[in-house]
């Protein structure tokens, strides 16, 4: 069985299972702690983690694998998850009822983006998805009494539902015509057999299931929405976690398992690349609300990623991981600080952002280091990601797309600077002080470190993007 | 003599049924029932295609989207449940606090 190959995610389902034994013995009181107990077991995860760096092998008959992708990509997932937690404790100070599902239900999440990275079979991959989707619609739909939480959680869910349902319709298509699940056996029958309509049906399908995931235009529908209704977050997981695991999902299908068919997919996805970075940039442009204008520039960066995909190079795939992690790092910043301030003024409204510079200067100045970065203002770790994906869709003779890539950073700096010049140049209504507690703020600097080493010293985490894809190319 | 392909192609009018089903309903519960329909859809290709190439991964894949299926239906009931009772509607299209 070769049981090493899911350490992290059999851990990450031990801690789901302790916190669910926790939550039902514990008493109210006691349950404040669980948030600390998720935070403990995910550090103590993530140092099993740092000890399986350079592990590889397969197991599990096949199903899953553990190479130095999966291995990237699992800590990208285990430092979103940290992030989540960091902020779930803080939202769940001002929300009463019980407070123990909301961690389960963010652990259960976590082994399933977790379980998605390793996966080599589609079977594995579509139960690992579900399990992930799952767990989010109930978080997304987790303030029971708030009608837009549950709209939220509707729309996610039907939307959800059909793509699921798309991505196992296209998993019979490929079965039925190859008679594979497992990825490296696919591999060996479609470099043999040229494409059938059925099989390329199938890739679509699968492509727009998880396109769904990602948030990719057409299927993006759901952004918006499910950003503004969901609990703070929430909306920061599936911006950092849920986009991290369908990367990798696509990245291993497309450029492993679906590599034969190369010359199918790459102009399908530069053309919905180019189609999704000015969508979710122009459609940002009139936004009032802050959790919905991070929606469509998380769809804008889904673009820009897309970009680096689609040249299916060392390069790209490079700066696609790359840039994961500068994404990460940004977007969590701008969520933390978003959950912070919204816990404190109980608004998402961009205009009451006014004069956050006044009421906490800390604050104001991370959120303006986390859009500028997510803007690509040099010397952020955004920047470099940026500058590495266009690069990437330069060298793969795509200029067109490099062009509206370029386009597209200024566009996307332009709404950014519109909150910052609410939060900076704008007079503050009430003139109370901000303040967050000693964690969080340590959270917070963590991502701004981050922000500001990963755009400084590109060197080693580049280094470590292109090994983690070597093996592919 | 019926052969795969006339369980694919019956697997594919069940997926526009559901399909079609999702686009005109509105009703929260048909909503749930199309996506059964798109996920049996699945399952009769892939329960069809083991059968034929003789091999079990499709069936075994089967077993798992069926748990998926009701586990997926479960969720969508619970939340038409907090609808029903927040906004008094199982209509989609009355559902609109947020934009679309």
């Amino acid at each position: 069985m070769n049981w090493p190959i899911l350490a992290v995610e059999l851990a990450l389902a031990a801690l789901a299972l302790i916190v669910l034994a926790l939550d039902l013995v514990w008493s109210r009181e006691q349950q404040e702690r669980l948030g600390a107990v998720t935070t403990v077991g995910l550090l103590l995860i993530l140092a099993l983690w740092w000890h399986q760096r350079g592990a590889s092998g397969t197991g599990f008959y096949g199903l899953a694998v553990l190479d130095r992708f999966a291995w990237y990509m699992k800590g990208l997932i285990l430092g979103a998850s940290l992030l989540v937690v960091t902020m779930t404790r803080e939202f769940l100070r001002r929300l009463p009822g019980p407070r123990g599902e909301l961690y389960l239900l963010l652990v259960l999440a976590a082994t399933g983006m977790s379980l998605l990275t390793a996966t080599a079979d589609l079977t594995l991959l579509f139960v690992s998805l579900e399990l992930l989707t799952f767990s989010l619609y109930v978080m997304t739909a987790y303030v029971r009494t708030d009608a837009r939480s549950i709209e939220a959680g509707l729309k996610y869910l039907i939307l959800g539902a059909v793509a699921s349902a798309s991505v196992l319709y296209g998993i019979a298509m490929l079965y039925s015509q190859t008679g594979h699940t497992r990825y490296d056996e696919l591999t060996l029958h479609l470099m043999t057999h040229p494409p059938t309509p059925a099989v390329l049906l199938g890739m679509l399908l699968i492509l727009s299931g998880l396109g769904f995931k990602i948030a990719m235009v057409p299927f993006h529908l759901w952004v918006p929405d499910v950003y503004e209704g969901a609990p703070t977050p929430v909306a920061a997981f599936l911006a950092v976690g849920s986009k991290t695991a369908g990367f990798a999902a696509l990245l291993r299908l497309l450029l492993t398992t679906l590599q034969p068919l190369h010359a199918q997919w790459t102009w399908v996805l530069a053309a919905l690349s180019g189609a999704t970075m000015l969508y979710g940039n122009l459609a940002a442009l009139p936004q009032k609300n802050i959790k919905r204008l991070l929606g469509y520039s998380s769809i804008g960066h889904v673009g820009y990623l897309l970009m680096g995909l689609s040249s299916a190079s060392v390069l790209g795939t490079a700066g696609v991981l790359f840039y994961l992690l500068a994404y990460l790092l940004m977007t969590g910043a701008a969520f933390l600080v978003v959950v912070a301030v919204s816990q404190r003024i109980g608004s998402d409204r961009i205009e009451d952002y006014a004069g956050l510079s006044q009421r906490s200067p800390f604050l104001a100045a991370a959120m303006f280091v986390a859009l500028m970065s997510l803007a690509g203002v040099p010397p952020l770790a955004g920047f470099f990601g940026k500058f590495l994906l266009i690069l990437s869709a330069v060298q793969g003779q795509l200029f067109w797309l490099a062009a509206i890539g370029a386009v597209n950073v200024v566009i996307s700096l332009y709404y950014y600077l519109l909150v910052i010049k609410q939060i900076y140049l704008r007079p503050a209504r009430e003139d109370t002080e901000l303040t967050v507690g000693l964690p969080y703020r340590f959270v917070l600097y963590a991502c701004l470190a981050g922000i500001l080493g990963v755009g400084i010293f590109q060197r080693p985490f580049l280094a470590l993007a292109t090994t983690a894809i070597q093996s592919w190319f | 003599m019926i052969n795969l392909h006339h369980y694919l192609v019956a697997s594919a009018a069940l997926f526009v049924i559901g399909f079609v089903g999702m686009v005109t309903r509105r009703n929260a519960i048909l909503l749930l029932l199309s996506i059964e329909i798109l996920f049996n859809a699945a399952n009769l290709a892939l329960v069809a295609a083991s059968r034929y190439l003789g091999n079990l991964n499709g069936q075994i894949l089967v077993f798992f989207s069926m748990t998926v299926a009701a586990a997926e239906v479960s969720v969508g009931l619970a939340i038409a449940i907090l609808l029903v009772r927040h906004l008094k509607t199982l209509n989609a299209d009355e559902v609109r606090l947020l934009k679309w």
